[in-house]
Formats: C-alpha cells, sequence, structure tokens
C-alpha cells in the first residue's frame, strides 16, 4: 500500500481509537450521561451531578408555581415508580398530563433539578383511537 | 368504496412483487428474454399499483373519511385542506406507504431512462427492487395498513387532528423533501449492487450514477436545511441542530453521499478508487436504513422517535440483508475493482479528494458513535449512557473546520502533482486575505475565541480561493472573446460542474458563517406586565400590550413588544403568540398550547421571541428572548447549496 492510503487509514485509526477513548474509558463527564431508570433513582440514596431519565408525566402532578409561572414541579413515573422533578424555564408545549418527556440534571434527596426539558417532538405525534371523539 | 380500491391496490402490488420474483427465477433457467420482459412489467404495474393506493389514500384525508383509523387520528373536519394532504406523511403508516410511493416514482424513471441505456443491469435491478418493495409491501399490507379501518363498535363524528406544531408550511415540505433525498438512495444501491454483480462498474455506471446521486444530495441537503429551518421557526429554543439521533440518521448517509460524489470525480477522470466507490454508494443507502430502524424501533431514545416498536426486528433483519448481500458480492468481486493506478502524492488534487473523503468518513463515525453509543455502553458496561451535544461539537467542530480550509485547498491543487513553485504561488493570495481577516479580528472583537477565529480564516481564505478560480476562468473566456456579459455567460455554461460544485463550497462556507455566530448567542427568560421594560444584551424590551382573539382553529395570545437599542432608536416590534389549539374542546387534555414565535431577522443577528406562559389574572407575561448573530447566513447558505447542487446536475453543452 502507498505511503498516502496508510496514513489516510492511519489517520482515521487515530481518530477513532480517540473517540472510543473519551467516550469508553476516560467516561468525560462533560461528554456522558447515563441514563437511569425512575426505580434506580428512587434506590440511590447519594446525590448525582448528572443523570437522565425518561418517563410519563404523572396526571394532575404538575405543580406551577403562581408568582413564578416558569417554575414547576412534576412527578415523572414509568410504571409503579414515580420521582419528583423541578425545572424553572420555558416549558415544551406539549407538557402536559401523561407526555413522555426526557429530562436532564442532578439527583438529590428523591428530586431531580432539571437543566433540559424534552417533550416527544411533534413530527412523530401518533395520536391514538381512545383520543378520537366517539359514541 | 375508494379505501377499498387503495387497500385491494396495496395487496395486488405484493402480488405483482411475489411474480416479479417468478419472473426473473423463470428467466434464470431458461434464458427465454420473455420472461425479462414480464418481470420489467411486472415491476412497473407494482409501481402503478402503489401510486394508485397512495392516491386513494390522499382522497380519504381529504374527504375526511373517518372511517380509516388512519384518516381519524391524523385529520378533523377543522384541519386545513393543505395539511389533510400533508397528513400522508404524519404518521408511522401514511408515512410507510409514501415511502414506498416516491420508491416507485424513482423506479419507473430508474426503469425508463438508466436502464435503457444499460441494459446489463436489468436483470439484477430487479431482483434488487423485488426484495426491497417485497419488504416495504409487507410493512404496509401486515404490519401499518393505512387503510385499516377503525374498530365496528366506534362512530367517529370527528378525528383527532392535525398536531399543530406540524401545521407549518414548512413542515409539511421538510419530510417529502427529505424522503426524495432518503429513498433516492435505493436508486444509487440498486445500480451499484447489479453492476458490482455484473462487472459494471465502468465509466457509464460513474456517469450515470453520478447524475443520480447528485439530484439526491441535492434533495438530502435541502431536506436537512429545511428540518433545521423548521425547528429554529417553530419549536423555541431558539437553535436548527440538536445532534438528536433521528437528525444524526439523515446527517451520516449525508457524509457518506457528499464523500461519494467526490470520490466518483477521481473514478470518472482517472478510473481509480472503485472499490471505494461500490462501498460508499452502497453504505448510503445502508445508513438510510440504519437511520429509518433507528427513529421507527425505538431502540434509542429520541425526541423524534416513532411510538410503534413493532417495525424494529423487520427493520434490523432488512438491514441485515443489505449488510450481507453488500459485503458477499463486495468481496467476491473484489478482485474485479481494483485499479493499477495509485494516488502517490500527498500535494494533488487526487490526494484532496481523499482527505475530503477521510474528513466525512470520520465525521460520520463520530456521529455514528455517538448516536449508537447508549446501545453499546449497555452492551459494554451494562450501564445506558447517553452522548451529548458536548461530545459532537468538541469532536465534529475541528474537523469541520479543517474541512473548511480544504475546500479552499482544493481547487488550488494540481493533478497527479502540484509542484512548490505552484503551491506557493496559489496560496498566496488566500493566505494573504485570511491573515488580514485575522488582524480584524483580533483588532475589533473583545475577547479570543479559537474556534471561531480559525473558522473566519477558513471562511476568508476558501471564498477566495473559489473567487481566484472563478477570475480564471472568467480572464479565460474574455481572452476568448472580450465582451463582459459574454465571458460571464461562456462562465456560467461551460463546465457546469465544476462550477456548480464551487457555488455548493461557497454555500457550504456561508453555512460556517452561521455556525460562527453560534459562539456569540445570548439568551434571557424574564416575566413583565404590560407597561414594563427590560434591558439585555444591548438592547431595550417594552412590552406594550397583551390581546386576545378568537380566530378559525385556535384562541391567541398577542404580546406586543417594542425593542429599543442602546442608543434609544426603535428597532422593531415583535409579536410573539401563546395560541391554544382544539380551545373549544370542553376537555382541557384535548387541548394544546402552542407558542408562535416572532423573529426580528437581520443579516447582522436575530432578535428570537417566545411567549412562554400568561397568567391572565395578573397580567404578567413570561418570554425567553435569544440574540442570535448570523443565522440568516445558515439559510442563505443552503439556498446557495441547493442552486449549486442543480447548476452542476444541468446537463453541459454538447461542447463540453
Amino acid at each position: 500500500m502507498n505511503k498516502v492510503y496508510t496514513s489516510l487509514i492511519l489517520v482515521f485509526g487515530l481518530v477513532v481509537l480517540w473517540t472510543i477513548y473519551l467516550t469508553n474509558v476516560k467516561e468525560d463527564e462533560n461528554l456522558t450521561v447515563r441514563y437511569y431508570t425512575i426505580k434506580e433513582l428512587t434506590m440511590e440514596d447519594k446525590s448525582i451531578t448528572k443523570v437522565k431519565v425518561g418517563g410519563l408525566i404523572k396526571p394532575n402532578s404538575i405543580d406551577i408555581n403562581e408568582s413564578n409561572r416558569l417554575e414547576v414541579w412534576f412527578y415523572v413515573y414509568q410504571g409503579e415508580d414515580s420521582l419528583k422533578v423541578y425545572y424553572n424555564g420555558t416549558r415544551p408545549d406539549l407538557f402536559k398530563d401523561d407526555a413522555e418527556v426526557v429530562v436532564s440534571g442532578e439527583f438529590n434527596n428523591d428530586l431531580i433539578t432539571a437543566t433540559e426539558l424534552q417533550t416527544k417532538c411533534a413530527s412523530r405525534y401518533e395520536g391514538d383511537l381512545k383520543n378520537i371523539n366517539s359514541t | 368504496m375508494v379505501s377499498q380500491i387503495g387497500s385491494l391496490a396495496l395487496s395486488i402490488a405484493s402480488g405483482l412483487i411475489l411474480s416479479t420474483f417468478f419472473f426473473l427465477i423463470y428467466y434464470r433457467l431458461t434464458k427465454d428474454k420473455l420472461f425479462i420482459d414480464l418481470s420489467e412489467r411486472s415491476m412497473i404495474a407494482t409501481c402503478l399499483s402503489i401510486i394508485l393506493a397512495t392516491i386513494c389514500l390522499l382522497n380519504e384525508l381529504l374527504i375526511s373519511n373517518f372511517n380509516l383509523q388512519y384518516v381519524a387520528q391524523y385529520t378533523s373536519y377543522e384541519t386545513p385542506m393543505f395539511y389533510k394532504v400533508t397528513s400522508l406523511w404524519a404518521g408511522q403508516a401514511g408515512s410507510l406507504l409514501f415511502w414506498t410511493f416516491i420508491m416507485s416514482i424513482y423506479t419507473l424513471i430508474y426503469i425508463f431512462f438508466t436502464l435503457n441505456k444499460i441494459k446489463a443491469l436489468k436483470y439484477h435491478s430487479y431482483f434488487i427492487f423485488a426484495i426491497i418493495f417485497g419488504f416495504f409491501l409487507i410493512l404496509s399490507n401486515f404490519i401499518a395498513n393505512p387503510f385499516e379501518p377503525v374498530s365496528p363498535d366506534i362512530i367517529v363524528q370527528n378525528g383527532n387532528g392535525l398536531n399543530p406544531l406540524l401545521q407549518n408550511v414548512t413542515m409539511a415540505i421538510h419530510p417529502p423533501i427529505l424522503y426524495l433525498g432518503f429513498i433516492g438512495t435505493t436508486i444509487l444501491f440498486v445500480m451499484t449492487l447489479a453492476a458490482l454483480i455484473m462487472d459494471e462498474i465502468n465509466y457509464q455506471w460513474i456517469k450515470s450514477i453520478r447524475s443520480w446521486a447528485l439530484i439526491v444530495w441535492t434533495f438530502l441537503s435541502a431536506g436537512i436545511i429545511l428540518g433545521g429551518y423548521w425547528a429554529y421557526q417553530e419549536l423555541g429554543w431558539g437553535g436548527y441542530w440538536a445532534w438528536d439521533p433521528v437528525e444524526n440518521s439523515s446527517l451520516m448517509p449525508w457524509f457518506l453521499l457528499t464523500a461519494f460524489i467526490h470520490s466518483s470525480i477521481i473514478q470518472e477522470k482517472r478510473g481509480m478508487l472503485k472499490t471505494w466507490n461500490v462501498l460508499l454508494a452502497s453504505l448510503t443507502y445502508i445508513f438510510v436504513i440504519l437511520g429509518t430502524f433507528i427513529t421507527r424501533s425505538g431502540i434509542i431514545s429520541s425526541v423524534h422517535s416513532f411510538t410503534a416498536e413493532s417495525l424494529g426486528p423487520l427493520f434490523f433483519a432488512f438491514l441485515c440483508t443489505l449488510i450481507l448481500l453488500t459485503f458477499f458480492w463486495f468481496f467476491k468481486h473484489y478482485h474485479l475493482l481494483v485499479s493499477e493506478e495509485k494516488i502517490k502524492s500527498f500535494t494533488s488534487r487526487e490526494g484532496g479528494f481523499l482527505y475530503n473523503n477521510l474528513i466525512l468518513i470520520t465525521m460520520c463515525f463520530i456521529v455514528l458513535w455517538g448516536t449508537l453509543f447508549p446501545i453499546i455502553s449497555e452492551a459494554w458496561s451494562g450501564e445506558k449512557i447517553h452522548i451529548g451535544q458536548n461530545y459532537f461539537n468538541q469532536l465534529n467542530v475541528p474537523i469541520g473546520i479543517f474541512l473548511l480550509f480544504l475546500m479552499g485547498v482544493g481547487p488550488l491543487l494540481s493533478w497527479k502533482k502540484t509542484s512548490n513553485s505552484t503551491l506557493i504561488s496559489n496560496f498566496k493570495i488566500p493566505m494573504i486575505a485570511s491573515f488580514i481577516m485575522g488582524s480584524l479580528y483580533m483588532i475589533f472583537t473583545d475577547g479570543f475565541r479559537f474556534y471561531p477565529f480559525v473558522a473566519l480564516l477558513g471562511i476568508v481564505f476558501t471564498l477566495t480561493a473559489i473567487s481566484i478560480e472563478f477570475k480564471k476562468s472568467f480572464d479565460s473566456h474574455y481572452s476568448k472573446n472580450p465582451s463582459f456579459f459574454k465571458a460571464i455567460f461562456n462562465l456560467l455554461s461551460h463546465n457546469r460542474h465544476k462550477n456548480g460544485g464551487y457555488i455548493v463550497h461557497i454555500g457550504i462556507t456561508l453555512l460556517f458563517v452561521g455556525f460562527v455566530g453560534r459562539a456569540f448567542e445570548a439568551e434571557k427568560e424574564f416575566v413583565l406586565s404590560p407597561g414594563e421594560q427590560i434591558y439585555f444584551a444591548n438592547h431595550v424590551f417594552r412590552l406594550n400590550s397583551v390581546t386576545s382573539e378568537a380566530r378559525d382553529n385556535h384562541y391567541a395570545f398577542i404580546s406586543n413588544m417594542d425593542v429599543i437599542d442602546e442608543s434609544n432608536a426603535y428597532i422593531t416590534t415583535l409579536y410573539p403568540e401563546k395560541r391554544i389549539y382544539f380551545y373549544w374542546n370542553p376537555d382541557p387534555e384535548k387541548r394544546q398550547p402552542h407558542s408562535e414565535l416572532d423573529i426580528h431577522s437581520t443579516m447582522n443577528k436575530d432578535i428570537y421571541s417566545v411567549f412562554s406562559s400568561y397568567d391572565p389574572e395578573k397580567n404578567e407575561a413570561y418570554f425567553k428572548i435569544m440574540i442570535n448573530p448570523l443565522v440568516n447566513w445558515v439559510w442563505i447558505g443552503g439556498i446557495m447549496i441547493v442552486l449549486g447542487s442543480l447548476f452542476a446536475f444541468w446537463p453541459s453543452s454538447r461542447r463540453d
């Protein structure tokens, strides 16, 4: 193999190794965040600086601060397990009871202080027949 | 009645694709040309049946036939006619039929225009098409049938209606354009695999597939940029790219196809890199299916992904089939693809194309690794680890800047080898221009930021290098015919591939101008009552009023906010709205709030306003304001990319 091809393959190999090192070996906190299930977090007694959790918003659990409407508390649940979340910021439009959300933030004392709150994207809005007006 | 015809057409299409298989097997056994003609007709009839089924579904959406589950789920009597059309691709079943519909149109064009010229590829093309169509027809007939009726014990009075976020013109055209890009890669795959099996990876193949690749690339690029534009205009988080798995799924094939478009030039000019081109063209489609698998399987958590998970195993099996087919024939015929000639110099035009390929493949790997990392980490350590935006930015930004410089370096290199004197003479002016830009940046900006600084140098370097190339072409035409307009006309009408490519490169450079702006964004969330104001990022935001209005399909709270600059000069009035769709519904669950943004957009910066929330009792309005510098350059760059690509695709005159 000539020197041009060898050099290019070498450079590609180095980038691949560097990528794997950053994510798998170094486990850089700025780059990665671990997914937890709600059950795992409810059993956790120490605080964790970065967590990511997905689930549904527990019906009737949304509590908006009347004096600062950007502040909200709600419960996110998966099956039987639920966890309280605090978020201060603009909420996505699809944020409502039973909406599917992904929250990222700090976990401490059974509370997630979320810095990021996402709902399922509207481009994949899957209505179901239970929502259809029917007689 | 029409829905029955549509359902029947889908079933007939399955039967026809099965008969295509039988005719092809008969041809294989008997070598009777009649059967290859029959398989062709059967293939064409399959496509026509699918087109008929799609028209039937569209008809049912337009007349609001709520006896069909799909129509009831995605439309209502209130849904405007235009969005009834777009709801064709709003859900799983409709979008799968729409996918097959576009594939049918592409297939018909391929049969009538490409296979008529390269007849040797007919048999294998039909065979591969039959596998692909077979797969999608199984999905549409048995897994996600858009003609599925609602349960007989339910009488639907009105449908769900289309999500308000999708009731936007950009969102209406973004999916079909992206689909045109995604599905167009099917042709690249079929053509490559058929040519690989038949040992037809030759000059005619590369000329023909390059035209297909250019048009597919144009749609893919336009689709990705429109997706970003929609997110920016509609979603209210102020950005256009979030490195979400679904976004990444469209970016990976784009990287591969871009690499293919560049490396195919080397095969066309010098007959080299056949193995590489075969891999790139095939992998582009494989990555499209991988992306579709990610989107529709639920294997990776994404804010975009479809909820139905039953498609996952089927897509996975299809993906494995494609990979096995490709690599089986690749290794079997590898010896037929190896070229005698090799690229020997680092400073050659061919070398430049190879660096481009290296960078694009590296970026594709980084995105693939980051996208699949939750699965990889779970398999590796049992813990599901999410990769954040920092990972993608930290790794891709420096590589992207390198690519930016390379777009300027490439045109300055000669084929085979560039001599040192040519290197110095060609690089001199772009280097000086970058140096001047760097000095101006240091003088006029507060605080040094490395990446924006280097990116600005790259932007100026590349734009100067491309301008020099255009100047050289202009001078050459002018010397033959000393008329300014004639020289411009000749410049544009000759060598469209090359000039179109340069226009695309200018477009990508302009995208980088927009990317640099992201480093200087500012954001604030605050609450105001009418008459109050707030100072932020050298602007005063004064809320004049909040009014309300009942409209056809929503109720709106409309804010009226003046923006004044630091010298007390009026800039604009913003009218962001908080809307409640389906507000007439007695069940609050079914009402859908939606923030309609207002953006004051200039070439310099955007003032981006979101009306987050409103408390009518206290008369307090909550806002998010962002100052986003240079965003418009992203859209201008996107338009130039599409125009340049179309220009390159446009056939050259015979003299070329």
